[in-house]
């Protein structure tokens, strides 16, 4: 590691790693800086020439992304003089722009709209009326919507493609004022990552074909999740919101940036697993595919239990929190059943890969390992508890919680998904982290720890 | 004038491009010299000579080419930039097509000098024909043995100024968009595939083997103290006869386009020059007047020596119309990596064509001054910069003629 150093940012001193880039540092501080193609995943490329600052001693304004700190370097981030630069190299930037954000899918979470905030909020200087057109509606594949028109060429899509998946689907073709965005020729955006660069676009060039014009992003909520795809355990911002009238919806996962675990992406099938956690969800309580209700449920639960003493087994999902498992265990101890979480049933290894996908398709696996829970298939028992395990296992009687629909409805209980209930998961690094809870639905679904209490009562 | 002949002494020959006519007139001597001098002792002597790159920039080659490993686990490489694309600028053709045996010889001494095995040339592509020649040449050269154990492959560029900027023609050798890569922060080779390269242009490696044969102090007996030896000047626009002749640095300008170009056509009088290609600020006739042609006296009236291809304007000159024809190469040729070169050279070219089409306010006037100080040293290449500088002259010195049209 570099000695640590001082430097000086509009007047005041910051300790640095020496060598590293001003615009880290800049980042880091949360000083105001604007930029469009600098990304920390990415690197500099210092084609936006937004993240101007003065430096001391220098004749002219340098880019910050470019600028590596040197001992005693005194930069000025802030000014008149800095902050015309960037109002002149903003209105280059808009010369071509459609302004479109009526219909934009990306206003409200723009970069441009937010510079112009901060820089722009004059009369346009720009007198030439025709401006240069391209192709709007690019369905590039993979859920990605290009708008030429509204591209900076920031380059961090291509970047993407290159550096991070190196499927080499984009570039950027045409020269000057008529460089644009595109695919290869006969290619598409094929990737398992692709709609990441969603995520990196700082402006509505790309969108989401699943998000666009579903909801404007003011309105959105944002708590932060942990995906339950695999067991990398991936953060994840989720965006959801309750509309006048109607419940609580989750509208788009996007990736929530962990040095220690995912980095800055995630996956495309994890940031697309929202829909089927919504979908086909087990609301009411099924006895022979009788709807009954809360109390008749528990009364059944509590009869069943009498009746099966000390022949029960239960069965966990991997999936649930560690806070629902021990609560499980702490129960199975009362009624002297024993535990397992057959794990077989999430092992894929089409799944794996080298980037972020684990082939143990549970989120909580660790857990299950760390406290020892019997992962094997359970014997014949005379009443199975599930709780939203994916199989059913030989028995005479069976109890179900699950959160989404099944075929089997001897008796059925609906269970709080991950996003309605909070706790810890453990991925399989053994990192331990924390799920907040999303959605709170207008008729709430009780969770594994509620249901027990109820039952226990 | 003193006739100087340092590049161009086989030019008017007859054949002067086959490998006969070349060694019949001296060609390939000084790879016998090789063998006196190390590698160092070379690089010595061409920074004794003070070199300067006839690229455009006029930097020292010396101190270039000492910047090249000479002890490496990597392959060095030289590439000599040939894409010549600057308007008004056409002395590298002359090289390859009248003497490019002297080209090879120069690469075969600086690849000695800087232990590369490769040399490439990075030819522009529309030099189809030229580049015909030159391969000939090559071929001639390699079955007659002289060039050893060095490779020289001809590598054609697909149509891009901004090739000709040496970190852009790099990454268009590597298969890639021809952009400027950010420059180092501190002083180092450039880089091909990882590997450190030397690029050059044309014109400073056929001069290497002239001062390798008669050392660096026959080549600084012509020029001045600081800009030494010769450079293959050429005149284009309204000149009786436009053309390359080499002329030694420090010439008086006025008599180089009297003596060689024979004047101002149709015996009209001079109303601008643009000194060296279209990147170089306009002067006026008054201003050329006892200027002398080198990197310091240019420099000084605020204009630069450039790759020394004059473009000479009549009287009957439109100068807003010819600021026009200059934007509108710029708007098509900037690779468009940086925003105010991508967007600016757009915008001015616009706002140009408005002000020819009489709809323009002094206001725009205005506004090209101000757009060409936000394109200028905000940008990874000297392309923005380079335009800014040429509009600022244009209006600095013809405001009169832009605000009559309006």
């Amino acid at each position: 590691m570099s000695d640590m150093i001082k430097v000086v940012v509009d007047d005041r001193s910051y300790n640095v790693e020496e060598g590293s880039r001003l615009i880290d540092l800049l980042i880091k501080e949360k000083i105001k800086v604007p930029y469009f193609c600098y990304h920390e995943a990415l690197g500099a490329d210092g084609n936006c020439r937004m993240c101007m600052v003065e430096i001391e001693g220098q004749k002219r304004p340098q880019i910050a992304c470019d600028t590596f700190v040197k001992k005693g370097m005194e930069v000025r981030s802030k000014g008149d003089n800095i902050e015309k630069v960037r109002t002149n190299i903003l209105e280059l930037e808009l010369i071509n722009h459609p302004v479109d954000c009526p219909t934009c899918d990306q206003a409200g979470e723009c970069s441009l709209q937010d510079f112009y905030m901060d820089y722009g909020l004059h009369d346009a200087e720009i007198t030439i009326q025709e401006k240069i057109k391209h192709n709007k509606k690019m369905d590039l594949g993979s859920n990605v919507m290009l708008d030429q028109e509204r591209c900076v060429l920031c380059a961090r899509c291509t970047r993407f493609t290159d550096k991070i998946t190196h499927s080499h689907e984009l570039g950027i073709i045409g020269r000057g004022d008529h460089a644009r965005v595109s695919t290869m020729p006969g290619r598409k955006l094929e990737n398992p990552y692709a709609m990441n660069v969603v995520d990196l676009c700082p402006v509505g060039a790309l969108t989401s074909k699943d998000f666009r014009f579903k909801q404007r992003v003011w309105f959105l909520k944002t708590v932060n999740s942990i995906c339950h795809g695999c067991a990398k355990g991936c953060n994840i911002y989720i965006d959801h919101n309750k509309m006048k009238y109607q419940d609580d919806v989750i509208y788009r996962f996007r990736p929530r940036r962990n040095d220690e675990v995912n980095g800055f992406f995630i996956c495309d099938e994890g940031r697309l697993s929202y829909k089927s956690l919504q979908e086909n969800r087990q609301k009411q309580i099924l006895l022979r595919k009788k709807v009954i209700l809360n109390d008749q449920a528990v009364e059944e639960i509590r009869r069943l239990i009498d009746i099966y003493k000390f022949h029960i087994v239960i069965t966990i999902d991997a999936n649930l929190y560690t806070e629902e498992i021990e609560s499980i265990l702490a129960w199975a101890k009362v009624l002297g059943a024993k535990v397992y979480a057959p794990m077989e049933i999430y092992q894929d290894e089409t799944f794996q890969d080298d980037m972020l996908k684990s082939a143990n398709r549970a989120a909580n696996t660790k857990t299950i390992e760390n406290l020892g829970i019997d992962t094997g298939i359970p014997h014949k028992s005379g009443l199975l508890i599930n709780f939203n395990h994916p199989q059913t296992f030989e028995c005479d009687s069976k109890i179900e919680f699950k959160t989404h629909k099944t075929e089997n409805t001897e008796f059925v209980l609906p269970l709080a998904t991950y996003a309605e209930g909070t706790g810890h998961l453990t991925n399989e690094d053994g990192i331990v982290q924390y799920s907040e809870q999303a959605l709170f639905m207008n008729a709430p679904v009780p969770t594994v720890t509620e249901w027990i209490e109820k039952v226990q009562l | 004038m003193r006739e100087c002949q340092i590049v161009s002494r086989k030019f008017e020959l007859e054949n002067s491009h086959t490998l006969e006519v070349s060694q019949e007139n001296g060609g390939y001597k000084t790879l016998e010299k090789l063998k006196e001098y190390s590698p160092t002792d070379i690089i010595k002597i061409i920074s004794d000579a003070n070199l300067r790159g006839k690229g455009g920039g006029g930097a020292p080659a010396g101190a270039k080419w000492e910047l090249m490993p000479q002890e490496s686990d990597k392959p060095s490489f030289l590439a000599v930039n040939c894409d010549e694309s600057e308007p008004g600028t056409f002395k590298d053709r002359q090289i390859i097509t009248k003497d490019p045996h002297l080209l090879i010889e120069g690469i075969l001494i600086t690849c000695y000098a800087i232990r590369a095995k490769h040399a490439y040339i990075y030819i522009r592509g529309e030099y189809y024909a030229y580049q015909q020649i030159l391969q000939a040449a090559i071929d001639e050269a390699c079955e007659a043995g002289l060039l050893n154990d060095c490779d020289i492959t001809i590598h054609r560029g697909a149509g891009a100024y901004i090739c000709g900027e040496k970190s852009a023609l790099l990454e268009s050798m590597e298969g890639k968009r021809g952009h400027p890569r950010l420059k180092p922060k501190q002083k180092e080779p450039e880089w091909y595939f990882d590997n450190p390269t030397l690029v050059n242009n044309v014109e400073t490696i056929a001069t290497v083997p002239f001062i390798v044969e008669n050392g660096a102090e026959a080549y600084r007996a012509y020029g001045t103290e600081k800009s030494p030896g010769t450079l293959l000047f050429a005149m284009s626009g309204h000149v009786e006869k436009p053309g390359v002749y080499e002329a030694e640095f420090g010439t008086s300008m006025m008599e180089y386009i009297n003596h060689y170009g024979g004047g101002i056509k149709n015996g009209k009088k001079l109303k601008a020059v643009i000194p060296g290609g279209v990147s170089c600020g306009v002067l006026t006739a008054k201003e050329v007047e006892g200027l002398t042609l080198d990197y310091e006296a240019l420099r000084a009236v605020g204009s630069s020596l450039g790759t020394g291809g004059m473009i000479l304007m009549d009287e009957d000159t439109c100068m807003v119309t010819a600021l026009k024809n200059i934007l509108e190469f710029y708007h098509e040729e900037s690779c468009g990596q940086c925003t105010p070169c991508r967007e600016g050279t757009g915008w001015v070219d616009k706002l140009v064509g408005k002000i020819l089409d009489g709809k323009g306010t002094k206001a725009d006037i205005d506004k090209l001054l101000k757009i060409a100080d936000t394109m200028n040293g905000k940008t990874i290449c000297v392309f923005a910069p380079a335009v800014s500088t040429v509009i600022v002259s244009f209006i600095k010195r013809f405001r009169a003629e832009f605000e009559v049209i309006l």
